[in-house]
């Protein structure tokens, strides 16, 4: 299985995750693929998203840590950086990722990008147009998202 | 075959026969320009082309060939060399850093200079070379790699200036995936994402496989022609020069070793005289509007008098239909050939848009009237000429190769001459391919000439006018006149005559293109800057002067329309 020559560096990370999880942050390997984490994370106090748990997948591409971790949100959320196929604009998951970032890093930056989104840097057009237009709008159409996909069933 | 057709009119005589005239006939010849023009009594009395001591090397004159240096890859390899190490001794520095200042600076040695000396504190920051090390471990003998999370000792360990640690294996893994994903790895920092230190090429050079190492080396040569502003990779493909532009005036054209002619500026094929933006124009045009011209570039078309389809097979525009029609007509507006030409009286008028329009050529076929709907009418007329121009001049390339490769041997077994001798032909062919390229660009400007500037249009239109059918008889003349020679079986003595006549037309196309590229560089500024006499004022001195020049040299090239 690919699991049997799973590199060191992952197993610790693994460890790491599952021994000291980062607030509000859970990440677990599934059962038959290391590579693949189902993820949670929840919605930081003080954002619209407050009170909600998300569902994300991450996947470790064969070249992590050398190439940056697949990640992508399985709940529908109101965000101007995340497309409605789950899809996040964040930098170090592209350019800027670097073998020295980790999961972990990864999640967190996540985190933060739903505590500070950010309109100018936008995937859903649509979206960001809404959230600079009307904020106070956009953000009451992202509690209501929320509320309707993100409630913790 | 037609060499009567060509050499028939008064004019044409003494223009053949300027060939071995002196400077005086060469004056007697520019000043023709305008007596002819004189003749032509009507709309365009106000102009009059300048006599120019220097007109006939004008072209060289203006082509310093020290405008440019074309760099094989070991020059270039040599110049930045050369560049990395003194930087490197100026400021003291290590030859990586070195070569990481330059990339930054887009190879511009001085600028290195001027920001190091300003504020090498805040220079360094930005690059990424850090006066010293950063990370300062204590004691443990053992250290983790910050990317595999193993422990390692000291030794198996290696960081950037920066000291973050980082395994051999890891270092690798992160080098070998930073080159390949492409020319990025020049900027290459320290994995730390707070670090930023520079990784330069002796980490590469470490850590690594050769072919990872060759690649680099690529990035980093392509970088030098790329980044800076005054070198340019030449544009043919496969070539693998660089020219460096020196110049500091507007010519930018340049000839690279492998015998490609661009211009240095939008790296567009040599467009002389006409500028950079109007190609770019134009260029942009030809592309919009591809769709509605491919049936231009169609080889055949109907023979206008019994409609049989005549294929173009040869360069100049002059064509003769099947021998059971004979008919010889203009490739280009399918009028009968014999109105082309000054024969008429008239000036050669197949370059205006507004004569063919007259004349209703543009409203015979279904596919023109089309055309006019679409208000393409007028864009085809010039792309259709442009266009025909390029493959003309694209078959005289290869006939050029031809000349020189094969029937200039050829010739001299036959005509007894050495080939030393025969250097007229070559020299006409490549009047030619240089003719076709100019005629070929006019089109393009002749487009973008405004309504507006009507006087500069007719002005224009007459220059332009009487290159090409200058150009037409010179190629003609190389392309069909010769063959008869070339199938004889020995030395003839109207080979000779051959040989006057088209020298002489090769230098009397050469100073038509020398006026119309002259009057385009100068934007036409010639017109309205002169009082409507002027012209017959220097016209009258011009006839008489050449009149002086010509004399017994005419008869000989009388002769030569042999009849
Ligand atoms: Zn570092
Ligand atoms: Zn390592
Ligand atoms: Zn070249
Ligand atoms: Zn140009
Ligand atoms: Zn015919
Ligand atoms: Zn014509």
């Amino acid at each position: 299985m690919a699991n049997s020559n799973l590199p060191r560096r992952i197993i610790k990370e693994t460890q790491r995750l599952l021994s000291e999880p980062a607030p509000g942050i859970s990440a677990s390997p599934s059962e038959d693929n290391m590579r693949y984490f189902n993820v949670m994370i929840l919605g930081p106090t003080q954002s619209p998203y407050e009170g909600g748990v998300f569902k994300l997948e991450l996947f470790l591409p064969e070249e992590y840590p050398m190439a940056a971790p697949k990640v992508r949100f399985l709940t529908k959320i109101y965000h101007p950086n995340i497309d409605k196929l789950g899809r996040i604009c964040l930098d170090i998951l592209k350019d800027k990722w670097s073998p020295a970032l980790q999961i972990r890093t990864v999640l967190l930056s996540i985190q933060a990008l739903l505590s500070a989104p950010n309109p100018d840097d936008p995937l859903s057009e649509n979206i960001a147009k809404h959230w600079k237009s009307n904020e106070a709008e956009a953000v009451e159409t992202a509690k209501e998202w929320t509320r309707l996909y993100a409630s913790g069933v | 075959m037609d060499s009567d057709a060509i050499l028939s009119s008064s004019e044409d005589m003494h223009d053949a026969n300027d060939v071995e005239s002196d400077e005086e006939g060469f004056y007697s010849d520019e000043n023709e320009v305008a007596s002819d023009y004189n003749t032509d009594d009507d709309d365009v009395d106000d102009y009059v082309i300048e006599e120019d001591e220097d007109g006939i090397n004008m072209i060289q004159a203006r082509r310093p060939e020290n405008n440019y240096i074309v760099l094989k890859e070991l020059d270039i390899k040599e110049r930045q060399e050369d560049d990395i190490t003194s930087v490197s001794s100026v400021l003291s520095i290590s030859r990586a850093a070195s070569t990481i200042l330059l990339r930054y600076y887009n190879w511009n040695v001085s600028e290195v200079h001027e920001a190091w000396f300003a504020d090498e504190e805040k220079v360094r920051k930005t690059v990424g070379l850090l006066p010293g090390t950063v990370v300062q471990f204590a004691k443990p003998r053992e250290l983790m790699c910050g990317i595999c999370f193993e422990a390692f000792p000291r030794s198996r360990l290696k960081s950037a200036d920066c000291g973050h640690p980082f395994c051999f294996e890891c270092w690798e893994g992160y080098i070998r995936t930073s080159i390949n994903d492409g020319p990025g790895c020049l900027m290459l920092r320290c994995p730390d994402p707070s670090c930023g230190a520079a990784v330069g090429q002796d980490m590469i050079n470490i850590f690594a496989c050769d072919d990872d190492r060759c690649k680099y080396s690529k990035y980093l040569l392509r970088s030098f022609v790329e980044d800076n502003k005054k070198t340019k990779w030449c544009p043919a493909p496969g070539c693998e020069h660089a020219v460096n532009y020196v110049g500091d005036n507007e010519n930018y054209d340049v000839s690279c070793l492998c015998s490609y002619d661009f211009c240095w500026n939008c790296t567009e094929e040599t467009h002389r005289p006409v500028d950079c933006n109007t190609v770019r124009l134009w260029i942009l045009k030809n592309s919009a509007e591809s769709e509605n011209m491919n049936w231009i570039l169609a080889n055949s078309k109907p023979c206008p008098k019994c409609k049989r389809p005549i294929e173009k097979n040869q360069g100049c525009m002059h064509m003769t239909c099947s021998p059971a029609c004979k008919f010889e007509f203009c490739w280009l507006c399918l009028g009968a050939w014999s109105d082309h030409g000054e024969r008429t009286g008239g000036f050669y008028a197949c370059n205006r848009y507004e004569a063919a329009k007259q004349e209703g050529v543009y409203d015979e076929a279904e596919r023109r009237r089309e055309m006019a709907k679409n208000s393409l009418e007028r864009y085809t007329h010039y792309y259709e000429r442009w266009a025909s121009n390029q493959l003309s001049r694209q078959k005289a390339l290869v006939d050029l190769h031809q000349m020189q490769t094969v029937n200039m041997e050829k010739l001299s077994e036959i005509q007894c001459q050495p080939e030393s001798q025969l250097k007229f032909l070559s020299d006409a062919w490549q009047q030619i391919v240089e003719c076709r390229r100019v005629l070929k660009w006019t089109y393009a400007y002749g487009y973008y000439l405004t309504e507006h500037e009507n006087a500069k249009k007719q002005f224009f239109e007459y220059l332009q006018g009487e290159a090409e059918s200058g150009l037409e008889r010179l190629h003609q003349c190389a392309e069909k006149e010769l063959l008869p020679f070339l199938n004889a079986d020995g030395p003839s003595r109207e080979f000779i005559e051959f040989h006057t006549k088209l020298a002489g037309l090769t230098a009397v196309t050469k100073s038509y293109f020398e006026n119309l590229v002259r009057a385009l560089e100068n934007h036409l500024s010639d017109v309205g800057c002169h009082q409507a006499g002027s012209l017959a004022t220097s016209s009258k001195n011009g006839t008489s002067k050449g009149k002086g020049g010509r004399g017994k040299e005419t008869s000989r090239a009388g002769g030569s329309s042999r009849n």
